[in-house]
């Protein structure tokens, strides 16, 4: 049951354009990012491991892949309206694309048991934040 | 804060989010909204304008990396993301459309759902 469109590439997930669970997953990261201004990435991470199968390490990587196409589509939207603080966004990003290297290293040598406890306290950590401040 | 003590204290902050979103996959607008609207001080719908902006360097670098230790189908995961930038336009124009306070609301029901269910399978496993 586990890796049926696992990226290696199964038959059927090779033959169409997309699995449809992937467009699914795509779909609903894209609306959470765009409606919550992130990559989408926590709700895509999950839905590819326990939805579509993927292993935890491949979901990360298909996650952040797929992130570059959708936080285009929320820059243009947003871009447009005019809301963008250019100046914070460039000093975010020279620090975010120095780290953003080295943890994409990290990923790739992980432990995948390592990676799921890792992620899961991520997710929990800030759901509670959230949750207590709102 | 200086200006310049404020830059300085975002590309710290970059740095951090930036290993958390190689690592963890994610674009890092998670940490970079609450962090914007509260050290910064920007309104909801600035703040993840800006979180995009930034997210979008942040996967392009983690993804080459990964591609450069062979982790994942780039290509895949590029197809799968242009059907979801179809979505993102849509959350985008549906998120200028609701009230700042609405959003916060539902950006934390939305992580505390994921959270539960990653416990809950946590617990399971």
């Amino acid at each position: 049951m586990a890796e049926r469109v696992a990226t290696t590439g199964s038959a059927p997930a090779r033959r169409t354009f997309l699995a449809p669970q992937l467009v699914a997953i795509g779909v609903a990261g894209g609306l959470l990012s765009g409606l919550l201004g992130v990559g989408g990435g926590v709700i895509m991470v999950p839905l590819l491991v326990f939805w579509a199968g993927y292993r935890q390490r491949d979901a990360h990587a298909a996650s952040l892949g797929a992130i570059i196409p959708i936080s285009v589509a929320g820059i243009l939207t947003y871009g447009v309206a005019g809301r963008v603080h250019w100046l914070d966004a460039a000093a975010l990003a020279v620090g975010a694309v120095a780290g953003a290297r080295f943890g994409a290293g990290l990923l790739a040598r992980i432990d995948e048991r390592a990676l799921k406890i890792v992620f899961g306290c991520f997710l929990v950590a800030v759901a509670v934040t959230m949750g207590a401040r709102a | 804060m200086t200006a310049v003590a404020v830059l300085v204290g975002l590309a710290a902050f970059g740095l951090f989010t930036g290993v958390a979103a190689g690592l963890l996959g994610v674009g890092g607008g998670i940490l970079m909204v609450p962090f914007l609207t509260l050290a910064v001080g920007l309104s909801q719908h600035a703040a993840q304008a800006t979180s995009l902006v930034v997210v979008l360097p942040t996967a392009i670098v983690a993804s080459l990396e990964l591609r450069r230790r062979g982790v994942g189908d780039l290509g895949v995961s590029l197809r799968f993301g242009v059907v979801g930038a179809t979505g993102a336009a849509a959350g985008a124009l549906l998120a200028l459309a609701l009230p700042g306070s609405t959003l916060r609301v539902v950006f934390a029901v939305f992580l505390g759902l994921v959270g539960l269910r990653l416990v809950r399978d946590g617990v399971r496993a």
